[in-house]
């Protein structure tokens, strides 16, 4: 309770020292030239509108589209072939053979990049014309390696996608927030622009990481170098629309965190180990402890109420009474709805701010509700399956996939 | 990064100790206010229990009709009943101080005095007025007995609406650490290993759950 309250606080007062530039676009004092690697397995139905997204963009320095086909078993590779018949700038390459993940697709296209920046866009995201544009002011800072943008949800019909839509601003709000204290520890992969000198200097993605995305800005930061975000910059992206692909997707997600939590663990004393470090081991350690604490009251609960209703019906007594309806709030539950409230205030307020028109009005009352007690009520169960699943994977000597779609 | 936002990390920490800080306060305040309302509570049932134990006195000096003296013992234990199950709710909602505990263990006092004081009644005066007391475990139940107890205590609770002022119920801890209820209880033959115990009119010992109707049995 007491690191969700001071998590709170910490955005709250981030949000009030820098809310006259949260929405800034710095105005770059060069034209850097840019190309977009978008790597591609299987995405035969929406590469093209993908692709053709990046080339709409306003940005005259967009010099290169390379989409590096990682041996689709689709007709994704002839799709895109095709239209680069027509527009110059698209550069279609396959890898030698199917590399099976998306950090080993992106290294391979940036061999085919030259300009001064290099981005990386997924093939089923979809960038405002503005996106590039409005990130490229942060480059004029020397030391800033890379910048990331507001992910947002482009489906948003299916409950599911509707509660990830909201996720998606959150995280995008509070991203933003984090920068200011060089907190920022992902760029998500529908959209993020790197100097391409510091992309080649680190080596690019590792390979062996399931979010390549987040291990490169804690290689970045360990180098030294800085991330900006910029939040009026947006790129949509297709979420999840089934559980599953969403269990499967966020599954990866906490190992790929793992994963990197591991490999940098010896490094708290690089400017890593100042903000980045210790918030991923904090929110591992409270999201284990967490999901214990639920598991060990809810099996409690329910052996009492197995015996309970046992002896119940030996005695021949009423299950419930007027009596059981009685409560007595404790201070454990006034903090509990204290920060309740205070939560669906920053939700609500980051929502407002994002003005993503699809999460406005009533009609999102419930989905709001839902997100806030359930979704990240249960959330941090998931770590538990990908701890499971890197054990079990290990124990079978495997190589931990993708496993969404 | 600015400087100032730097600060935020320190300025949050400041912010964050000061609302739990004074959250706790609150939770002193409200918990303390539940602790007084128990407390006068067994002021006034202290006050009634010293009338109800000089009409004894009275009686054993003088010829006291005995109904209105059983009547008056009813009367208060049911009210005492009735305050057991305010404090048991206000003892699990309490969670800063632990006050109330204190309250728990005089009301105990107080309800193994009324229980000398019902035996001594039905002794004098052949009442027809049954006793039961429901020893419990307080300070560490199993689930299970967890389970049973509540399962006791509902079932004393639909057997004391059924028969009405036939009987007084007298919830009472037995791991308390209250002499005079240990010697009670072992005048009774009754361990700590045995709780939860159903003792009526000190005769009949239940210890596994029954149905309603046998505890009835015993009260006709």
């Amino acid at each position: 309770m007491f690191v969700s309250l001071y998590m709170l606080f910490f955005f709250l007062i981030l949000y009030l020292k820098n809310k006259n530039r949260m929405f800034d676009v710095p105005k770059p004092i060069k034209e850097y030239t840019v190309s977009i690697v978008v790597p591609c397995y299987n995405e035969e139905k929406s590469i093209l509108e993908t692709v053709k997204s990046i080339l709409a963009s306003d940005y005259e320095g967009l010099k290169k589209v390379i989409v590096v086909d990682d041996c689709s078993a689709d007709n994704s590779y002839n799709v895109v072939k095709q239209f680069a018949k027509q527009e110059g700038r698209v550069l279609v390459v396959r890898t030698p053979q199917n590399l099976g993940r998306a950090a080993s697709a992106k290294n391979y296209g940036a061999k085919f990049a030259d300009t001064d920046l290099i981005g990386f866009s997924d093939a089923d995201s979809f960038l405002e014309k503005t996106a590039i544009r409005k990130c490229l002011g942060y480059f004029n800072d020397k030391t800033v390696a890379g910048v990331t943008c507001s992910v947002l949800v482009k489906n948003q019909n299916k409950f599911i996608e509707k509660l990830q839509a909201m996720e998606y601003s959150i995280i995008a709000w509070t991203r933003k927030l984090l920068g200011y204290v060089d907190g920022i520890w992902a760029m998500p992969g529908p959209l993020a622009l790197y100097r391409i000198e510091i992309f080649r200097e680190i080596k690019g993605f590792d390979e062996h990481n399931l979010t390549e995305d987040i291990e490169i800005v804690w290689k970045i930061i360990n180098k030294g170098y800085k991330v900006e975000m910029c939040l009026p910059a947006k790129v949509y992206s297709i979420a999840p629309s089934k559980f599953l692909y969403w269990f499967k997707q966020r599954i990866r997600w906490d190992i790929g965190g793992i994963q990197c939590l591991n490999k940098y663990r010896g490094n708290w004393t690089s400017k890593l180990g100042y903000f980045i470090i210790p918030f991923f081991a904090l929110s591992m350690f409270l999201g284990l402890f967490g999901t214990a604490f639920f598991v060990f009251m809810a099996v409690r609960r329910i052996i009492q109420t197995f015996f309970y209703t046992e002896y119940s019906f030996a005695a021949g007594t009423a299950l419930l009474s007027a009596d059981d309806f009685y409560f007595s709030a404790t201070v454990l539950n006034l903090f509990g709805i204290v920060l309740f409230l205070l939560g669906l205030f920053f939700t609500v307020f980051a929502l407002r701010m994002i003005k993503e028109p699809e999460l406005k009005g009533f009609r999102n009352i419930f989905n709001l509700l839902f997100y806030m007690i359930v979704y990240l009520t249960l959330y941090p169960m998931l770590l538990l399956f990908a701890i499971g699943k890197m054990i079990k994977y290990k124990i079978q000597g495997k190589r931990i996939g993708w496993g969404t779609k | 990064m600015l400087n100032s936002s730097k600060n935020a990390f320190w300025e949050a920490l400041v912010m964050a100790v000061f609302v739990f800080s004074f959250g706790i306060l609150l939770g002193f305040l409200l918990e303390n206010s539940r602790t007084l309302k128990i407390s006068d509570m067994y002021e006034q049932s202290n006050l009634d229990l010293l009338d109800v134990r000089i009409q004894n006195d009275i009686f054993s000096l003088s010829d006291v009709d005995c109904g209105i003296l059983a009547l008056e013992n009813t009367k208060f234990a049911d009210r005492i009943y009735g305050e057991a199950k305010l404090l048991d709710k206000y003892e699990i909602s309490n969670k800063v101080s632990d006050s109330i505990s204190l309250q728990h263990k005089k009301y105990d006092l107080m309800r193994a005095l009324l229980w000398v004081n019902s035996i001594k009644l039905r002794e004098k005066c052949n009442s027809s007025v049954h006793d039961a007391v429901y020893l419990y475990d307080y300070n560490n139940p199993s689930l299970e007995a967890k389970a049973k107890q509540n399962v006791f205590s509902k079932m004393l609770g639909e057997v004391k609406s059924d028969v009405g002022g036939n009987v007084i119920l007298i919830p009472l801890s037995g791991d308390n650490g209250i002499f005079s209820v240990s010697l009670l209880m072992n005048l009774y033959g009754v361990s700590e290993q045995d709780l939860p115990v159903i003792l009526i009119d000190e005769k009949v010992k239940i210890t596994g759950v029954v149905g309603k109707d046998e505890i009835l049995k015993y009260l006709q």
